[in-house]
């Protein structure tokens, strides 16, 4: 038993602080020590307390989940943001004294794994000498170079003692509103370093004794924007850390602060082989490959960016590979992933696999039992210098989630193939949305304060179809399950922006025998704001999901910005003006109602703050889900509905569907049979008149690339992929056959690519111990 | 029961708990003494049911209908229907008409509607949420041009001709109600209600009759989805009942009755069937019970009460405080969110019905969230149930007499449950088969232990300070295990548990309640002029709300000044988005001192809920919403007082000895017949109190005393 307190060894000067007298670094030093000579975690090859009293263990674990459940929703109701109060974006976990999570909250659970990463950062840099770790402490955190998401998501984290012992950690996380980056909102753009990316605080001891000291407050709140939410949100985050504190305490007054400690760590070892059982219980072994994209379109004027060497569009790509081992183990490999950029979408090591863990939590792993055991579970491959593991100090992450979610989405592919090969047809999803637009920006708000805006209704995305039905629309997100995109009335509080239309956006679900869930979108009319601007950001050149056997990737994002847009003086003529939705943005009908407005209508799907005044208008366009299946499969009726429920523009049901339908006096479609049938038959004619053999066109497409005939952004993202995986690079070679001294490298393109050869890591300064959680 | 024979009771309160199998009835007489009435349930006329159950209840008294009804003076009706009606999606065709553009808003719902009520598991299992069909379709709802912003400030002027064209739409349509919702109309009702005329104007000229539903007029308050699913309800759901509640009310005066039946409301108070917000009695039953309790407390001084509910499918928690209902003001039910005011009560799908199994892949011990319901578990071999439920765990402990279950109605057979234990818990875990049972039963007290903690600790109390009142048909069974060690002030359980909703109904208030948005902000360093304004303000919108109540009264023919009035309000620190309801300590308001005193209220109550480090007063305070609860008084059931007799049980309430399983032992449980029981009797445990649809358990370590109000006391021993 690895878990046992060695109190009889640790007698003495060197006392530390864990329970029987170690110091956290002996005791995580130890557990791992056990983990990897034996593959359990911390050596658990039995677990005696849930194996001997499977009621004590169950209780224990059911009254620890419930409270912190409950800490969760009592304390969200402090909050002033709607990011916290709507749309639940905050979480809290508890930890074991080593720092794995043992059970969690719902809401943003990425952080179960980078707040757990913020312990152990404490841990390994000797925290507990310097600035020292006792009872009643408050530590903050938010630092993306030692694995937060994104510097917007802060962490309250708070060491729980019993009889003056550490037995283990609470972490509570808000996403705040703004952090004080370049730009307003509270994932900007434009920066391209850490150094623009928003207030930092690094594992800080901000309060003793339950009490938060005065330079912290002075000096956090003035470094963020939106004060009043920064406020309140720290004040959630440590009433609900202090509630859960306050359970624990009370278990194991009531339990025995033995039974906790073994819980404390058999529910770890439990948690890892739950995963392992529902691995082998739904997939089949063997390799997946997939594939994920998302465009990061730098060149055009409207990003605006502080340095010459990030004015350039490129492409994130992320190549992944799962193998499944026949015991349930698994490997995730993302060997050609391209290298980090001079922009906000790169992501830490840590919260890319703990994102990872949060989709598997929605498919494979929907169970209580939800905790740091399916990282220990998990054996990760990301290579150091790619865009999800850096080797530089210097990156930016403020929407780590641009590529995340892309990245993510091929895993979900992968999974679905096995769940599809197994049978579990309910289960299988084509994948997730793109989970944007964000619509952001800042100034001073209708109360004539300094305010910063985060709309948060992306956080309800279409959804992937099924291999049994149609994806939901406007529901969910892949990094809360627990999507919701608030009332309207609640966002006209937090921003000066009146809506003039919420509706479902058509088309946007990808096509297929089961389509993917539609998204939706909000057109806002300035309203009350000054010196204000906003800004775009989502994916617009490229559809970042795919959609699985033979359905279509959902529609990618645009951007619809109207300015001097006339609007008054055509309210003041009772005149028609835009309202509801931009229904077919091919035709578009708002444009010729405001015959003098300067519109921006373009794929142009990522800005920097753009100055908006009032009567101006902004469409926030949320994405739709992908489709699975051929789109010729699909029930013709239920196109018909598509066409009658706005979830489908007309002209697509014929040339995407093969479907024809009339339409009736009323507007109403219905469904021509015959002439469906005949459609359909004819366009696979045409697939059939188009097709080559795949080895032909693989010979032409070998020309181009010998040619190197691509876009500069397409070269420069292989390239990059070349250079950091090599393996990569060699079945690349082989799949289509190139001579051995073919290379591509970023020297040849003609485009800037600092950090490719120069590049400093955060473990090189002084004093700095990382924490290494993967293969790199 | 005392009444000699050939002098006819004096009988005057009935309350009805109409539910989806049974129909219950609660009659009380002069004297305060009461019977239950039960009959199945007739969903196609519900007055046949109730009629059927009357004559079963009076019957029992040796009353004929007539008789019984003649001189009763007020009856309170709750039941399943409406809500039955929104789960079917059963209501009327309705038309909607919200702002031009936001036309899809209502069919979008709120994304939380597709994971609402599930457990854990399922919210974070993506693949299993759906979304429920809307209550008016999208080809039904018409938008109007015009915008009004948070401020109440028009930004657009309404285009009536728009107006116009959507009524026209509608009543072409032959909608049967249309529901008008624009954004902020809570604010500045303006437009809406210039819509609403205009659509009363167009159903005129078209010479149908179609009733029409303002949100301004119903719910005026904030969160349009909230807002707008309330109002629909109106139109869907209450109507139809409206119906329903006029036949009950038309069949009772045919049989005598002279009085207009009151309907259980949300808000916990009763209201009449006429009353213009009838989609607040959407839910009633369980509420029932809760009113039951606060009744009791009242009568008997208990101040703060933990009202506790078992039943065949869940757990309902409820608290009363300081003699205090919790209200929730944006509810959800049957996966809507809802404006309504709602007493506050938290289920957990766990009951006595409840499924247990092992999670194939970590061997975790689930309790439900499906039950079995009416069919009992495996113990029944005719209800085809093969997964162990909880009452399988009580044929093997010996809590059941299997053959008196519903007063012997079902046969259950102990030797099943005892093999679907050891097959499906027992092996798997490496226990006996009595061990996993008394296991499961363990577990589930201690969540339900834990659920009442937790409730109790969120509203800022610790349960000492707390009365813990259990009734319900499962109720009684578990009242030990889920209060053991929580050191309640007292446990309770009424001898009448089984019916304790209909009790109630019978016991509640008549009371109308009505709510409206505010935005009255001020700083913490406010001038005393503008505390003034604020209170001022908030005097205006209960001045409001009084007509409104008073108007509610009128139609039952109360005039003003027998209405007891009691004002509330919310408040929150300043851009907080979740306010407090806090009843007013001040009859009005009017100066800046009493504004100051509204705020001390406010911050007390804070401190108490959350933490006091949460408290904000830096930040200023804004109140949210007014309150206004107008009641008067009416006849309610009389608590019993009898006098106490010896503490020894009569010998004909022993009805033997069962085996019973606690603890790791068999000891011999004392069995006693609950109707037999006298006040005064002190029954020490192992011992089981039975009756025909309750089962009262007394294990060792524990006893239990009848007062002279027919309330059972447990205590830890």
């Amino acid at each position: 038993m690895n878990i046992n307190v060695r109190a009889t060894e640790t007698q003495g000067a060197t006392r530390g602080i864990v329970r029987g007298g170690e110091t956290l670094k002996e005791h995580r030093d130890r557990l791992m020590e056990a983990t990897r000579r034996t593959k359990h975690y911390a050596g658990l090859e039995k677990l005696e307390l849930r194996d001997t009293q499977p009621i004590h263990y169950n209780k224990l674990f059911s009254r620890l989940r419930a409270g912190v459940v409950d800490a969760r929703e009592t304390a969200k109701k402090i909050a002033a943001s709607p990011i916290v109060e709507q749309e639940g974006e905050l979480c809290f976990t508890l930890y074991n004294a080593a720092g794995d999570s043992i059970l969690t909250s719902t809401g943003i659970i990425i952080h179960v794994g980078t707040m757990g990463a913020a312990i152990k950062y404490m841990i390994e840099n000797d925290w507990e000498s310097n600035p020292g770790i006792h009872d009643k402490d408050l530590f903050c955190n938010n630092d993306c170079l030692i694995g937060n998401v994104h510097p917007c998501d802060i962490h309250t984290i708070v060491p729980i003692f019993w009889e003056g012992e550490l037995i283990g950690w609470v972490g509570g996380v808000t996403h705040v509103i703004d952090t004080g980056s370049v730009g307003p909102g509270s994932m900007s753009t434009g920066q391209v370093q850490r150094f623009g990316d928003g207030y930092q605080i690094t594992c800080r001891k901000v309060g003793a004794n339950d009490t938060l000291f005065r330079d912290w407050l002075h000096e956090s709140q003035r470094m963020v924007r939106t004060t009043r939410y920064w406020m309140l949100d720290e004040r959630t985050r440590i009433a609900g850390c202090h509630m859960i504190r306050k359970l624990v305490e009370e278990v194991v007054a009531e339990e025995g602060i033995e039974a906790y400690w073994k819980f404390a760590y058999e529910a770890v070892e439990h948690g890892r082989q739950g995963l392992q059982n529902r691995i082998k219980a739904m997939t089949i072994p063997g390799t997946y490959r997939q594939v994920g994209f998302v465009d990061v379109p730098y060149a055009h004027e409207d990003v605006r960016v502080p340095s010459d060497f990030a004015k350039l569009d490129t492409i994130m790509h992320s190549p992944s590979e799962i193998t499944i081992r026949g015991d349930g183990t698994w490997r995730l490999d993302f060997e050609g992933a391209s290298r980090w950029g001079w922009h906000t979408y790169n992501a830490h090591q840590v919260s890319f696999t703990s994102g990872i863990w949060v989709m598997m939590t929605q498919t494979l792993i929907p169970s209580e039992m939800i905790n740091d055991g399916a990282a220990y579970g998990t054996e990760f491959r990301l290579p150091k210098g790619t865009w999800m593991n850096p080797d530089d100090r210097r990156v930016a992450f403020s929407y780590a989630w641009h590529f995340l979610v892309s990245s993510w989405t091929a895993l979900w592919r992968g999974l679905s193939r096995s769940y599809y090969g197994r049978g579990y047809l309910e289960e299988v999803n084509a994948g997730n949305a793109n989970t944007s637009n964000w619509l952001q920006g800042g100034g001073f708000n209708q109360y004539d304060e300094i305010h910063a805006v985060n709309s948060f209704e992306c956080a309800a995305n279409g959804t992937g179809a099924t291999a049994v039905h149609d994806g939901l629309s406007h529901a969910a997100a892949i990094w809360n399950p627990e999507g919701d995109m608030g009332d309207m009335e609640i966002w006209e509080l937090a921003e000066p922006l009146v809506y003039l239309g919420r509706q479902i956006k058509a088309n946007s679900g990808g096509a297929g025998k089961y389509r993917g869930g539609c998204g939706f979108e909000s057109l806002r009319m300035v309203w009350n704001a000054k010196d204000w601007t906003m800004f775009f950001m989502g994916n617009g050149h490229m559809s970042s999901d795919w959609g699985l056997m033979g359905g279509y990737p959902a529609a990618s994002g645009y951007r619809f910005a109207a300015h001097d847009t006339g609007l008054k003086e055509l309210i003041a003529s009772g005149a028609p003006i835009p309202f509801g939705g931009d229904t077919d943005p091919q035709n578009p009908v708002w444009d010729a109602l405001m015959p003098d407005a300067k519109i921006k209508r373009d794929k142009q799907a990522i800005t920097t703050e753009e100055m908006f005044k009032d009567y101006d208008l902004y469409l926030n366009y949320m994405r739709g889900g992908p489709g699975f299946g051929d789109p010729l499969d699909r029930e013709p009726q239920s196109v018909v509905d598509d066409l009658n429920g706005g979830y489908l523009v007309e002209r697509f049901a014929a040339q995407v569907y093969g479907v024809v339908a009339a339409k009736a006096a009323d507007g109403a479609f219905t469904l021509d049979g015959p002439a469906t049938e005949a459609r359909r038959a004819e366009i696979r004619r045409e697939r059939l008149a188009k097709s080559v053999p795949t080895r032909e066109w693989m010979k032409s497409e070998r020309e181009k690339i010998l040619a190197k005939e691509a876009g500069d952004h397409v070269k420069q993202m292989f390239a990059s992929s070349f250079k950091l995986g090599p393996k990569f690079f060699k079945d690349f070679q082989t799949f289509w056959d190139l001579p051995e001294d073919w290379k591509l490298l970023e020297e040849e393109i003609g485009v800037p690519h600092y950090g490719s050869h120069y590049h400093m890591d955060v473990s090189e300064l002084p004093d700095v111990k990382t924490v290494q959680f993967v293969e790199q | 029961m005392n009444v000699p024979v050939g002098i006819l009771r004096n009988v005057q309160v009935l309350g009805i708990d109409a539910g989806g199998t049974m129909t219950d009835t609660f009659f009380v007489d002069q004297d305060g003494d009461f019977v239950v009435g039960k009959a199945q349930s007739t969903p196609q006329n519900e007055a046949l049911g109730l009629i059927a159950s009357s004559e079963d209840g009076l019957g029992s008294w040796g009353l004929s209908l007539a008789d019984g009804l003649k001189h009763l003076q007020t009856g309170v009706y709750s039941g399943t229907a409406m809500l039955n009606r929104v789960v079917q999606r059963k209501g009327l065709k309705c038309g909607l008409i919200v702002n031009a553009g936001m036309e899809d808003f209502h069919r979008m719902g709120r994304a939380i509607q597709c994971y609402l009520g599930y457990a854990y598991e399922d919210r974070i299992h993506l693949n299993t949420h759906r979304y429920d069909p809307p209550l008016v379709p999208r080809n039904l709802t018409r938008g109007v041009a015009e915008r009004t912003d948070m401020f109440g400030k028009v930004v657009i002027p309404l285009r009536e001709e728009t107006a116009r064209a959507a009524a026209r739409d509608l009543i072409a349509a032959d909608v049967e109600g249309i529901v008008i919702s624009l954004l902020h109309s809570y604010k500045n009702p303006a437009h809406e209600r210039r819509v609403r005329d205009i659509v009363t104007e167009e159903i005129a000229k078209s010479g149908k009759a179609i009733p029409v539903f303002a949100s301004a007029d119903y719910y005026p308050v904030r969160k349009e989805t909230h807002r707008t699913n309330t109002t629909i309800l109106e139109g869907y759901a209450a109507e139809p009942s409206r119906q329903t509640l006029k036949k009950i009310s038309d069949a009772f005066k045919e049989h005598g009755t002279k009085f207009d039946f009151r309907v259980m409301a949300t808000h916990g108070g009763t209201i009449s069937w006429k009353a213009k917000e009838l989609a607040r009695t959407i839910v009633s039953g369980p509420i029932g019970g809760v009113i039951g309790a606060k009744y009791l407390g009242e009568v008997l001084g208990y101040n703060n009460i933990a009202c506790s509910d078992i039943g065949g499918t869940s757990f309902d928690v409820a608290l009363i405080t300081q003699g205090e209902l919790t209200i929730k003001n944006d509810p959800d039910m049957a996966r809507l969110v809802l404006s309504l005011p709602l007493v506050a009560m938290d289920s957990v799908g766990a009951g006595a019905g409840s499924f247990i199994r092992l999670d194939p892949y970590t061997k975790a011990i689930k309790l439900g969230p499906d039950s079995a319901g009416y069919r009992v578990g495996v113990c029944w071999k005719e209800s085809g149930i093969e997964t162990v439920t909880i009452s399988d765990c009580h044929m093997v402990l010996g809590y059941l007499n299997p053959d008196n279950f519903l007063g012997g109605a079902v046969k259950l057979d102990r030797q099943r449950s005892v093999d679907a234990i050891k097959a499906q818990v027992a092996d798997p875990l490496g226990l006996s088969v009595e061990d996993a049972a008394a296991g499961v039963i363990e577990l589930l007290d201690s969540d339900l232990r834990d659920y009442l903690r937790s409730m109790i600790s969120a509203k800022g109390y610790s349960p000492q300070s707390f009365v813990c009142f259990s009734y319900g048909g499962a109720g009684p069974v578990h009242t030990y295990g889920y209060t053991e060690g929580l050191g309640f002030e007292d446990v309770i359980v009424p001898a009448w548990a089984a019916g304790f909703s209909a009790f109630g109904c019978a016991a509640a208030d008549f009371e109308y309640r009505y709510d409206k948005s505010l935005d009255i902000n001020l700083a913490p360093d406010a001038p005393d002029d503008l505390s003034e304004k604020a209170a001022k303000t908030l005097q205006g919108a209960w001045d409001e709300l009084t007509r409104n109540v008073l108007e509610e009264f009128k139609l039952n023919g109360y005039e003003a000044d027998q209405v007891t009035l009691q004002p509330g309000y919310r408040m929150q620190y300043r851009g907080q988005l979740n306010d407090l309801e806090i009843e007013s300590p001040l009859p009005s308001a009017d100066t800046a001192e009493d504004w100051a005193k509204l705020v001390d209220a406010f911050n007390a109550t804070y401190g108490r809920v959350y933490a006091a480090s949460a408290r904000s007063p830096e930040l200023g305070y804004s109140v949210t919403g007014a309150i206004m609860r107008g009641s008067v008084p009416i006849q309610k059931p009389k608590i019993p007082k009898e006098p106490l007799e010896g503490e020894t049980p009569p010998a004909d309430a022993f009805l033997g000895t069962r085996k019973f399983y606690r603890k790791k032992r068999w000891v011999d449980a004392q069995l006693y017949r609950m109707e037999s029981l006298r006040p005064g009797n002190r029954v020490a445990g192992p011992a089981i109190i039975e009756s025909d649809a309750t089962t009262f358990v007394v294990p060792d370590g524990f006893e239990t005393f009848l007062d002279g109000h027919r309330l059972f006391h447990l205590k830890e021993v």
